[in-house]
């Protein structure tokens, strides 16, 4: 049995060796049987062309660590956004989480016919909050929110910073520590973009995780800690966060300029430079479970979870959820390292199976 | 890059998986309908949303709920009725007629509503992690709700026009048979909910179905009377849809017992098409956010 390698302490997200790839329909009818074009042709549709989005990636992201992900538009940015939240699955390779993650993407309107108030209660209910819950977070939605009396206009007709706004402080309220920005908040304005980082600094503390996608090295300079930069969907770099924006800055500048060779060169240069982590997940456990502890099927009993099984170590402080979302069984490494607490916690529903 | 052999292995982070849970994948069924229990509220609120966002573009909003089979029912008194003269040896077309229309409609609004389930939910399934499953459910319990009153309707209509009904305590049979009705329709809702998400063009095809569906189901004809091979008879009966409308039929206008042999077969067809759906449907649930 492997020591428990230090790199992978407080890991919440892991990304091992993804591959996806979308199958588009283009306009050209690039087929080569003539047959097959034609009927193309006679049924109006364009062919079919494979795009292969992500290709390889490997990451491991940790608690309290504020991860950007740079790169120009097409190199899977959104795509490993949407795969982390698990929207889709990766064709190949395995995402790992030790909550839920909550996406916040692009697309500003949930139901644009509705108010902003009926989306809220929506969206905290589809979390899985109890009503009593959901008239709980309201308020703190709406002021987070800072739509003021907008809350009750269809949300159809919001702009698209209202929109944003609106979804970033539903996702805040269910205390997510996990939490995916795919350049939602870009479109905020002055006041929103203060109360907003405010919301994340406060998640951070409480050992969150998060993931900013931008194509701005400003903005990912100024707000991150840590950097991913993305090319045609493989790791071109990942490390501190000022390095690795400065370097992409200096990429996309010369290839903006038109200096092809130069953005090249810069680009294999930072290949070679960055470190792009390469991961494996053990998955086997060292109690010799055929399931992972999370699947139903396998019951142990909390003796056996004794500290000479794991590696002891400090326990992390962790604020408990006030709200708990559901989809993803949640095993704090607290549980393992210690016996279970004397007093109730309400953290993962399995341990009621327990 | 990432191929794992030994050497890699010693510059590769070794991540324990049993510590962190896989995302995005579907859950086991017992924990899958504990959550969906948990989203009961969400359900409610998405249908009503829906029952809200639907009509509030018309002029006559919630009106053409009731308007839109009456509308049908006159155009089928007239053409069938009227013209070919299916209504002999009908007793009280006009409620054999609009019992039919009614109850039909639900079941197709249920199943055209929860082929779209997927589609029209695709902001919420980006957005949200919860079980999918709650949108087919959510669409059938808004047909429900919008049932009801046009049910009220419908009862105060067949009882205006003559002949009298005759009105006994089977009229109490409705309220098993529309419910065995609805769980058939939620069965049919999951399975066009998948196969729509798999292959859209299969919405074109629901919409031809769903016309062979209303002849077959004798809305407005005698199945007995019209329908001379014993094969197809035979087929017609089958299908679940004879059996919920006569038993409405026979419960609301005529005051019989309805035979057995419609009560099993509704029955049959309600639980095992909710079953087979729900499996079905649970079998695509990861692949719901592919649009």
């Amino acid at each position: 049995m492997a020591e428990l390698d230090p790199r992978a302490r407080d890991a919440s997200v892991v990304v091992e060796n993804v591959h996806m790839s979308y199958t588009v329909r283009t306009s050209g009818s690039g087929s080569r049987r003539p047959l097959d074009r034609a009927t193309r042709k006679l049924l109006g549709l364009g062919s079919k062309e494979r795009v292969h989005a992500l290709k390889g990636v490997s990451l491991v992201a940790r608690r309290g660590e504020f991860v950007g992900v740079i790169g120009a538009n097409g190199s899977g940015k959104s795509t490993l956004l949407r795969l982390i939240a698990g929207v889709e699955r990766p064709d190949e390779g395995r995402i790992l989480a030790r909550r839920q993650p909550t996406l916040l993407g692009v697309n500003a309107a949930l139901q644009s016919s509705l108010s902003g108030a009926a989306n809220i209660r929506l969206g905290c209910l589809a979390m899985g909050m109890s009503p009593e819950q959901a008239d709980a977070a309201f308020d703190e939605v709406v002021e987070l929110s800072a739509l003021g009396d907008a809350v009750y206009r269809p949300m159809g007709s919001y702009s698209s910073g209202m929109g944003s706004r609106l979804r970033f402080a539903i996702a805040v309220a269910a205390r997510p520590s996990i939490l995916l920005i795919d350049e939602a908040l870009s479109t905020g304005d002055a006041t929103f973009a203060e109360r907003s980082e405010q919301a994340m600094s406060q998640m951070l503390e409480d050992a969150g995780t998060v993931f900013l996608v931008n194509h701005a090295a400003k903005v990912i300079q100024d707000l991150c800690t840590r950097a991913v930069w993305l090319h045609k969907g493989e790791v071109v770099m990942d490390g501190e966060a000022e390095h690795v924006a400065e370097k992409y800055r200096w990429w996309a500048w010369n290839l903006a300029k038109g200096n092809h060779e130069t953005a090249e060169k810069l680009l294999t240069q930072a290949v070679e430079e960055g470190e792009a982590e390469s991961v494996h997940v053990l998955s086997t456990s060292p109690m010799h479970m055929e399931e992972p502890r999370h699947s139903s099927r396998v019951r142990i009993s909390p003796r056996h979870r004794s500290r000479s099984v794991v590696p002891e170590r400090e326990p992390i402080p962790v604020r408990r959820p006030t709200i708990e979302t559901d989809m993803l069984p949640v095993i704090s490494e607290n549980q393992i390292v210690l016996r279970p607490p004397a007093e109730e916690t309400p953290v993962a529903r399995h341990a009621k199976r327990r | 890059m990432t191929q794992i052999d030994p050497a890699q292995l010693k510059t590769s982070i070794t991540v324990p998986s049993w510590t962190l849970g896989d995302v995005g994948r579907r859950t086991p069924p017992d924990i899958y309908f504990e959550q969906l229990w948990k989203r009961r509220h969400f359900i409610l609120a998405e249908s009503r949303a829906k029952v809200a966002g639907t009509t509030r573009r018309n002029l006559l909003g919630y009106a053409w709920l009731v308007l839109n089979p009456l509308l049908n029912g006159l155009g089928y008194y007239f053409i069938f009725g009227y013209l070919l003269n299916t209504s002999r040896g009908i007793e009280n077309f006009v409620g054999y007629l609009l019992i039919g229309v009614f109850f039909f409609q639900f079941t197709m609004r249920s199943v055209t509503g929860g082929a779209q389930s997927i589609r029209s939910g695709q902001s919420m399934i980006k957005a949200f992690s919860f079980p999918r499953a709650a949108l087919p459910i959510s669409v059938v319990v808004r047909e429900v709700m919008n049932f009801l009153p046009t049910f009220v309707v419908m009862v105060v209509v067949i009882l205006l026009f003559p002949p009298m009904e005759n009105i006994t305590w089977r009229v109490l049979l409705i309220v098993p048979c529309f419910a065995l009705q609805v769980l058939f329709a939620q069965g049919c809702a999951f399975i066009v909910a998948r196969l729509c998400h798999m292959v859209p063009d299969f919405v074109n095809i629901i919409q031809v179905g769903a016309r062979f569906w209303l002849y077959a189901s004798g809305v407005f004809f005698s199945i007995d009377r019209f329908v001379e091979q014993p094969v197809l008879t035979a087929i017609m009966k089958i299908n679940p849809m004879y059996s919920y409308l006569q038993i409405v039929r026979n419960s609301l206008l005529y005051g019989v017992d309805s035979p057995i042999w419609m009560w099993l077969l509704g029955t049959g067809w309600a639980i095992s098409f909710l079953i087979f759906g729900f499996l079905f449907f649970y079998r695509g649930e990861e692949t719901y956010g592919r649009a």
